[in-house]
C-alpha cells in the first residue's frame, strides 16, 4: 500500500494523455477521413474513468489511516529551485483534496459519457473531447497540487480550457467574444492570485512553499501582510469563481456547449476559488477581517445574481446566474470560517447543478437548440425522464428540506448566524427564497402548462440513453448527497465535516438546538414561499409578461456590462488609440528610426572605401600588413 | 654583405608592389606578383647563407613550386577573363557580379 502515493501523479496524467492522443488523432484525420465517433467517445472516457478509479483507491487508503496522519505526498520531480524558492512538481492527497478528487472525477466521467450523446454529429467531435480531457487533467492538477505554484499551473490550465470550450463553436463571433471576455476577466483575477502568492512567499515562503510548510509557518506572518495576501488571493478567487466585481464572464460563458457549462462552469472549475480559500484556511482563520470581506462579497454576489436570475429568458442564463448565486453562498460559508460547510456545498452543488445543466442540455437537444423558456412549456409529457431528474435537481437547488442542497446551504447559513454575521444570515435566507422562486419559475415554464410553440413541441423527443443515464445517476446524487453530512438534530454525525477536519482549521460554532431549529425553519419558510409564488405566477401556464420597469432592468443585469464597457473597456481602448496614434509614432518609434538612420548614414560614409578595384584593395592590404609589422617590431623591442 | 642582398630584395619587392598598385593590365600585375615572390626568394637565400643552414633553400624551392602552380592557374583565369569581357584591364572587373 505504500505505493498509493505514487498513484497521485497518475491521476492527472491519464486525462492529459487522453487529450494528447485524441488531439493528435483529430488533427491527423479530421481533413480527409474522420474517425468514428465511438472511437473518440471510448478514448475520451478511459482517462476520466481510470482517474476516478485511482481517486477511489486513494480515498480508501486515506480512510484506512489515522485521522491526523491523512496526508499522502508525492513529489514527482523538482520543478525549479532559485534561492529560497524551491518548487516541487508535487501532489498532495489529504481529506480535502481527496473529496474534491472523488466528485471531480466522478462527475467529469459522467459528463464525458453524456457528451457522447450531446455532441453527436458535431464536426469537431474529436477536438471537443481533447479539450475536455485537457480540462479534467488541469483540474486534477489544481486539486492535487502540493503547493500554490502547482495549483496555479492547474488554475491557468482550466482557464485555458474554459476559453477554448466557450468559443468552441467559433463560427459565431458572439461565442468567440464570450470566450475572450471570460479569459480577460480571469486574467484580472489571476493577477491578484500571482501577487498574493508572491507576497506569501516573501513573508513566509523561505521555510518551504507547499501547503504543509506554509501551514506550519502561518502563525509567524504579520497581520498587515497576512490580510493583504488573503485579499489578493480572494481577487483570484473572484475571477475564477465569478464573484463581484468579476462575475460578468460566467453568464456569457454559456455560449459554450451545454456539457461544458455543466462540467466547467457549474460543477468544477468555478468552485476552484472556494477550494483555494479552504486550502488556505490556515491563513484565513488567522485573519477574520479578511474572512468577513470574503463572506460579504459572497453573499452580496448571491443576492445580486439571484435578482438577475429571476428575470432571464434563456434557460442556461438562469442556471448560470444561479451558479454565481450558489458560489456566493459558498464564499459566505468559507468567509465565516465554516470551511467544511462551504466545501460541502461545493460537493452537493456539483451534483445538482451538473444535473440541472445536463437536464437543460436534454431540453435544448430535444427542442433543436431552442433556449428561450418562453417558447417552451408542457414538456413534462414529452421528456419524462428529463422532467423527473430536473425536478429533483431543482428541489435540491432550491434547498427544499431533505434534498442535498438543503443541508449544505443550511449549514452555511447557520454558521453565519452562529459566528455573529446576522446580516449575512438574513440576506442568505432571503436569497434562498429567491432561489426557490427562479428555479421553479424555470421548471414551471419549461415543463408545465401548455406548449407555447406547437411546432418545436411536436418534434421534441427524449434524448438517447447515453444522455439520460448520467441524468439519473446525478439525480440520485443530488437527492441523497445531503445524507453524508447530516447535522446532529437529524441524528447525523456531520461525516463530511469530520472527514475534512484534518485539512482545515475551523471551529465549529455552537448555539442551542432551539436556535438551530429556528434558523432552519426560517429558511424552509423562505423556500416554500418562493416556490408558492412561482407556482401562483407560472404554475398554470403564463404568457410572457410585458417587458418593462424593474423586470427590464433586471433582464439587462442592471446594465453592469454596459457600465463596465463605458468605465473600463472604452477608456482603455481610447488609451490604446492615443498610444498607437501619437505616442508610438512620435516617441517609441523615433528611437528605432534614429538607429536605422545612423546605420544608413554610416554606410554611406564607409561606402567610399569600397571602390571595387582589386589594386586598391591590395593597397589596403599592404597598409594593413605594414602597420601590423610596425606594431610587432615595436612590441618586440 | 648581407645588407646588399637584402637591399636588392627590398628594391625588387617594392617594384613589385608598385607594379601591382599602378598597372592595369592583368599580365603586368601578374608579373609584378612574380617579382615580389622572387624578391622574397632572394632574401631567403641570403639568410640561408648567413646562418649556414638549408632551411632557406628549401623554402625558396617551395616558393618556386607554388609560383609555378599559381602561374598555371592564373593564366587559365586570365584567359577566362579575356573570354568574358574581351579586355585585360583590371578596372573592368570592379564588380563581383558577372
Amino acid at each position: 500500500m505504500e505505493h498509493t502515493a505514487t498513484y497521485l501523479g497518475l491521476i492527472p496524467l491519464f486525462p492529459l494523455i487522453g487529450a494528447v492522443v485524441i488531439g493528435l488523432l483529430h488533427m491527423l484525420t479530421c481533413k480527409n477521413n474522420p474517425l468514428p465517433e465511438k472511437l473518440y467517445g471510448a478514448l475520451a472516457c478511459i482517462g476520466p474513468l481510470l482517474s476516478f478509479f485511482l481517486a477511489v483507491v486513494v480515498f480508501v487508503h486515506l480512510k484506512g489511516m489515522p485521522a491526523e496522519q491523512r496526508f499522502l505526498v508525492h513529489n514527482v520531480f523538482t520543478w525549479f529551485a532559485v534561492g529560497d524558492l524551491h518548487i516541487d512538481m508535487g501532489f498532495l492527497a489529504d481529506p480535502l483534496s481527496s473529496l474534491m478528487l472523488l466528485f471531480v472525477t466522478f462527475i467529469g466521467s459522467l459528463i464525458h459519457i453524456y457528451s457522447i450523446g450531446y455532441m453527436a454529429k458535431d464536426q469537431n467531435f474529436g477536438k471537443f473531447f481533447s479539450y475536455m480531457n485537457l480540462f479534467l487533467g488541469s483540474m486534477l492538477i489544481l486539486v492535487l497540487g502540493s503547493g500554490p505554484v502547482v495549483m496555479f499551473v492547474g488554475w491557468e490550465g482550466v482557464g485555458l480550457c474554459s476559453y477554448l470550450l466557450i468559443s468552441f463553436w467559433s463560427e459565431d463571433t458572439n461565442n468567440v467574444l464570450a470566450g475572450n471576455k471570460a479569459f480577460i476577466v480571469n486574467r484580472i483575477g489571476d493577477l491578484g492570485f500571482v501577487l498574493g502568492m508572491s507576497y506569501l512567499f516573501w513573508a513566509i515562503g523561505a521555510g518551504g512553499f507547499d501547503y504543509l510548510s506554509l501551514k506550519a509557518n502561518a502563525p509567524t506572518i504579520s497581520p498587515a501582510i497576512g490580510i493583504a495576501v488573503c485579499l489578493l488571493l480572494f481577487v483570484g478567487a473572484c475571477g475564477k469563481s465569478a464573484q463581484i466585481p468579476l462575475y460578468v464572464w460566467l453568464p456569457d460563458a454559456m455560449a459554450g456547449p451545454t456539457p461544458v457549462s455543466a462540467l466547467i462552469h457549474a460543477a468544477t472549475m468555478v468552485t476552484a476559488g472556494v477550494y483555494m480559500v479552504a486550502r488556505f484556511s490556515f491563513l484565513y482563520s488567522e485573519f477574520p477581517v479578511a474572512g468577513s470581506v470574503v463572506a460579504w462579497v459572497g453573499i452580496l454576489t448571491a443576492l445580486l445574481s439571484a435578482i438577475f436570475g429571476m428575470f432571464q429568458k434563456d434557460i442556461k442564463k438562469i442556471l448560470a446566474y444561479s451558479t454565481v448565486s450558489q458560489l456566493g453562498y459558498m464564499f459566505a460559508g468559507v468567509g465565516v470560517a465554516a470551511y467544511s460547510a462551504g466545501i460541502f456545498h461545493v460537493f452537493t452543488h456539483a451534483f445538482f447543478k451538473a444535473l440541472l445543466f445536463l437536464g437543460a442540455g436534454s431540453v435544448i437537444y430535444a427542442l433543436h437548440h431552442e433556449q428561450d423558456i418562453w417558447k417552451m412549456g408542457g414538456l413534462k409529457e414529452k421528456l419524462p425522464t428529463t422532467y423527473k431528474t430536473m425536478l429533483i435537481g431543482a428541489l435540491a437547488l432550491a434547498g427544499f428540506p431533505l434534498f442535498s442542497g438543503f443541508f449544505s446551504k443550511d449549514e452555511i447559513l447557520f454558521s453565519a448566524l452562529a459566528t455573529g454575521h446576522t446580516g449575512i444570515w438574513m440576506i442568505g435566507v432571503f436569497v434562498a427564497g429567491m432561489t426557490a422562486y427562479y428555479t421553479f419559475r424555470m421548471i414551471f415554464l419549461v415543463f408545465h402548462g401548455k406548449p407555447r410553440v406547437q411546432k418545436t413541441f411536436d418534434h421534441a423527443h427524449e434524448p438517447p440513453a447515453v444522455m439520460t443515464i448520467p441524468l439519473i445517476i446525478l439525480a440520485v446524487g443530488a437527492a441523497l448527497a445531503g445524507v453524508l453530512n447530516l447535522p446532529g438534530i437529524f441524528g447525523g454525525k456531520l461525516i463530511v465535516s469530520h472527514w475534512l477536519a484534518p485539512s482545515l482549521i475551523e471551529h465549529h460554532p455552537h448555539m442551542g438546538i432551539g436556535a438551530e431549529v429556528l434558523a432552519m425553519i426560517a429558511s424552509v419558510v423562505a423556500v416554500v414561499i418562493g416556490i408558492y409564488i412561482a407556482f401562483k405566477k407560472f404554475g398554470q401556464g403564463a404568457e410572457e409578461p410585458e417587458f418593462k420597469g424593474f423586470a427590464k432592468f433586471g433582464y439587462y443585469k442592471f446594465y453592469v456590462d454596459e457600465i463596465y464597457n463605458a468605465v473600463f473597456v472604452q477608456p482603455y481602448k481610447g488609451f490604446g488609440s492615443v498610444i498607437s496614434r501619437f505616442i508610438e509614432p512620435n516617441v517609441t518609434d523615433s528611437h528605432v528610426r534614429f538607429s536605422s538612420w545612423l546605420y544608413r548614414k554610416a554606410g554611406t560614409a564607409f561606402k567610399v572605401f569600397q571602390v571595387g578595384y582589386v589594386r586598391v584593395y591590395a593597397i589596403y592590404m599592404v597598409i594593413g600588413l605594414s602597420l601590423m609589422s610596425l606594431f610587432l617590431s615595436q612590441s618586440i623591442n | 654583405m648581407i645588407q646588399d642582398y637584402l637591399i636588392l630584395s627590398v628594391i625588387l619587392f617594392s617594384l613589385g608592389i608598385l607594379g601591382v598598385f599602378s598597372r592595369r593590365n592583368v599580365f603586368a600585375v601578374f608579373m609584378s606578383i612574380e617579382l615580389m615572390l622572387n624578391a622574397a626568394n632572394l632574401a631567403f637565400l641570403a639568410f640561408s647563407r648567413l646562418h649556414e643552414s638549408m632551411d632557406g633553400h628549401v623554402l625558396a624551392m617551395m616558393v618556386m613550386a607554388v609560383a609555378a602552380a599559381e602561374a598555371a592557374l592564373a593564366l587559365a583565369v586570365v584567359i577566362l577573363l579575356h573570354k568574358h569581357k574581351g579586355k585585360l584591364d583590371t578596372n573592368v572587373f570592379s564588380v563581383l557580379k558577372g
